[in-house]
């Protein structure tokens, strides 16, 4: 079975674990966890970390000792620097935390790019996890901002994203809340779903990886996919309805729909994995064999699991990107932002400091 | 009036001798003769009738040897007073009947029937009794005082003996009459000697005995048997006596046992005091008084003794106990005692309900509160394992 440790940074990242734990309650609803215990499909492990006691308050199906409050107040305002040096400060307190939890054969990083806390953390996190869990590979969900959420979270997207990069994890998931907008009208359904739909993904891949399954694929195989390209990825998901074909169900994963991040696939896509599951009468090996053949020419190197297991066919698609073209957009954007910010700062302070010298060489007199 | 009689018959004998031969014939005439012992008269010179004895044995007798002159050996016979006429037929075919009349000391007097005119023709005499014949004559009376009386009680029964007569009356024999199962305590069977004119009193306790039927009893004549100074015998009796038997008071022990208190609700496992109270109602004192308990199933015996032994108990008098019970189970429980003298018994219940302990009666709610609280404690636990 494999050991699984799963870190939620932030009020991003601790909702999203939140949602798994919750997941891994079952279907029972919000009494579940009062009688029943949670069933991860392999060890997982689960921290959330945070330096706002409230966010931590906020969870309800994490286990209270699995929550870590690293102390600064009430976060640390969207701001990095701080951020930084506040794990600097408790990065023992952490390690030994995370240490609790035995040996990993896989970890994974759930953080927002925009915020202070978790947008700092992760890359310095991953960094000691690399040095700690050699052999573990590390792997960040990163959630991007919605872009009209101003300047401040876009320039800490970048500039997370960057660092996060620079630690070179094993790969980096790309969640997108602007492009997942579409999901509910209001911001706090919008972020329920987006959790939700995560948190379920990755506790699919999470079984995929732990299960014996008929055509197979493992944390070797995660790996190789997440090598490719530039390292960055994210997940498309399908689920067929009754009398499609096995093969529709495969293409729909890669579809924009079922993605977690605007991007074409088949025009940007490194390596892929495929993750299916579903009734045996449903899996049809020839033909699953074949399309992902047919994909192969397209994408590259194309990863399949076959898991049976009742229910109509699902497929989770995981993939790394050659490019990134929404992510450019974005360093634009951001930059754009940060120069503004910039000339405004500085437009600011030439005003405040042309005030000021009207008072230069004046004394009070009182 | 007897002795009187007597005496005149005696001088009238007297007048007969003087007057021989004297005519005592007629047709069925009968001729009073009296001789004296070892005596004799000739009838009409043929019959010799001579006195051997006179005696009294019950009734006076007097034995007689009839002869004649063709019958030389002739024949004795005992001729008993109040008895059928003797018959002697002479050896020339002379026919007399002759009945005893009176005996005295030393003679007797006979009344003698022929068909032939008799006379007297010889006789051999003694001397003729000059001075009157003395005689004792006893009358008896029995009075039972009381003449009503209970079972058990002693009557007095008294004789009052007067002799009437003008002699001593000696060898008296007292047969007294007696009832069933009624006993005589005092009463003499010989009598000593009375006098001419005295009377005598006898007391005597009769007790009537446990066993006897209660009823009219008569109580046969007492009898007396004497003699007077001549040696001739006599006997007298009193009227029989009526006594009533009442049945009386019985003296019995009777004993009742109650207990105390009755009709009880108390719960399972507490004690249950029972008081048994023996009390005797009769009127007689009640030797070895046992006691039983028949306790039921569920009950047990905490303290006490249950089955105690009294040696007696008076009439009136109660002895009290106490004993302390348990009841292991629920439900009516009725514990029987039973109190038992002599061949008696008397029994008394003790009756009480058990109910369930306080615990027991809410044995089923607290079952059912152990997994709520379970539940509860699992809840709180998950609660706090859950919130931060
Ligand atoms: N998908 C998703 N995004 C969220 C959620 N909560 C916050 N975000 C996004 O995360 C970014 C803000 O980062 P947070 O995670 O709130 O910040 P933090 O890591 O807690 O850091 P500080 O609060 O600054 O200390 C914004 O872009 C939000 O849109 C959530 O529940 N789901
Ligand atoms: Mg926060």
């Amino acid at each position: 079975m494999l050991n699984i440790l799963v870190l939620g940074l932030g009020q991003c990242g601790n909702r999203i674990l939140d949602a798994m734990n919750r997941e891994a309650f079952g279907r029972g609803g919000t009494f579940a966890k009062y009688y029943t215990r949670q069933k991860f499909p392999a060890s997982v492990k689960t921290i959330a970390i945070n330096t706002a006691i409230n966010d931590l308050k906020g969870l309800v199906d994490t286990r209270a000792r699995d929550r870590l409050h690293v102390p600064h107040l009430h976060g640390v305002g969207a701001n990095r620097t701080i951020g930084k040096r506040v794990f600097e400060e408790n990065k023992e307190i952490i390690m030994s935390e995370i240490d609790k939890r035995g040996t990993f054969d896989l970890i994974f990083i759930i953080t927002s790019a925009a915020g202070g806390s978790g947008s700092s953390f992760a890359p310095l996190l991953i960094r000691e996890l690399k040095e700690t869990y050699t052999n573990a590979p590390v792997v960040c969900i990163t959630v991007l901002p919605f872009r009209e959420e101003g300047s401040i979270f876009l320039q800490n997207a970048a500039f997370c994203l960057k660092d996060v990069i620079d630690e070179k994890p094993t790969g980096v998931l790309l969640v997108d809340n602007q492009y997942l907008k579409k999901y509910a009208g209001d911001i706090k359904s919008a972020y329920d779903k987006i959790n939700n739909t995560t948190a379920r993904r990755l506790l699919f891949l999470i079984e995929a990886l732990n299960s014996e399954m008929l055509m197979v694929t493992d944390l070797g195989d995660l790996k190789t996919v997440m090598n490719g390209g530039i390292g960055i990825g994210t997940m498309g998901f399908y689920e067929a309805s009754k009398d499609s074909t096995i093969k529709s169900a495969i293409l729909g994963s890669f579809k924009p729909s079922g993605l977690l991040f605007p991007t074409n696939v088949y025009k940007e896509g490194a390596r892929a994995m495929l993750i299916i599951k579903g009734d045996k009468k449903y899996l049809d090996l020839d033909l699953i064999t074949k399309t992902i053949e047919e994909l192969s020419t397209e994408i590259g190197q194309v990863f399949k699991g076959v898991l049976v297991q009742r229910g109509r066919p699902r497929v989770l698609s995981l993939f790394t990107l050659n490019s990134v073209p929404e992510l450019e957009k974005l360093y634009a954007t951001a930059a754009e932002a940060i120069r503004f910010e910039k000339e405004r700062r500085d437009r600011s302070r030439n005003q405040l400091d042309s005030a000021f010298s009207h008072i230069e060489d004046l004394e009070p007199i009182y | 009036m007897n002795g009187r009689r007597i005496l005149i018959v005696v001088a009238a004998v007297a007048l007969l001798i003087l007057v021989l031969p004297m005519t005592v014939a007629g047709e069925e005439e009968t001729t009073n003769i009296t001789i004296g012992v070892n005596e004799y008269v000739v009838l009409n010179n043929d019959i010799y009738i001579e006195v051997r004895d006179v005696g009294t044995v019950g009734i006076s007798y007097a034995e007689v040897w009839f002869r004649s002159s063709q019958d030389a050996v002739g024949t004795t016979k005992n001729l008993y007073r109040g008895d059928v006429p003797a018959i002697y037929i002479s050896g020339t075919g002379l026919k007399i009947e002759v009945t005893l009349d009176y005996i005295f000391s030393n003679a007797a007097s006979f009344g003698i029937t022929s068909s032939k005119a008799l006379y007297v023709t010889d006789r051999k005499a003694g001397k003729v009794e000059t001075e009157p014949v003395t005689v004792p004559k006893l009358i008896i009376k029995r009075t039972i005082d009381p003449n009503e009386a209970e079972i058990g009680q002693t009557v007095k029964v008294t004789l009052t003996i007067k002799n009437t007569g003008n002699g001593t009356a000696t060898d008296i024999t007292l047969a007294e009459g007696t009832i069933a199962k009624t006993y005589k305590d005092g009463c003499p069977s010989t009598i000593d000697d009375i006098a001419a004119g005295a009377t005598e009193r006898i007391e005597y306790d009769l007790k009537i005995g446990d066993d006897v039927q209660p009823g009219t009893r008569e109580m046969p004549a007492s009898v007396l048997n004497y003699k007077g100074e001549t040696g001739v015998s006599d006997s007298t009796e009193s009227q029989s006596s009526v006594l009533e038997i009442i049945a009386g008071e019985v003296l019995l022990p009777e004993l009742t046992i109650s207990t105390d208190p009755i009709d009880y609700v108390v719960t399972c496992g507490d004690e249950v005091p029972m008081v048994v109270t023996i009390t005797n109602v009769g009127n007689a004192t009640s030797e070895k008084v046992y006691v039983k308990g028949d306790l039921p199933h569920g009950v047990r015996l905490k303290g006490g003794e249950l089955e105690p032994i009294y040696e007696s108990i008076k009439p009136d008098k109660s002895e009290e106990y106490e004993v302390t019970l348990v009841a292991n189970e629920e439900g009516e429980h009725v514990v029987e005692m039973n109190v038992m003298w002599a061949d008696e018994e008397a029994t008394a219940v003790f009756e009480f309900r058990a109910e369930k302990s306080g615990l027991e009666k809410y044995y089923v709610y607290i079952i059912a509160a152990i997994p709520i609280l379970l539940i509860l404690l699992w809840i709180i636990k998950r609660r706090r394992e859950y919130s931060y």
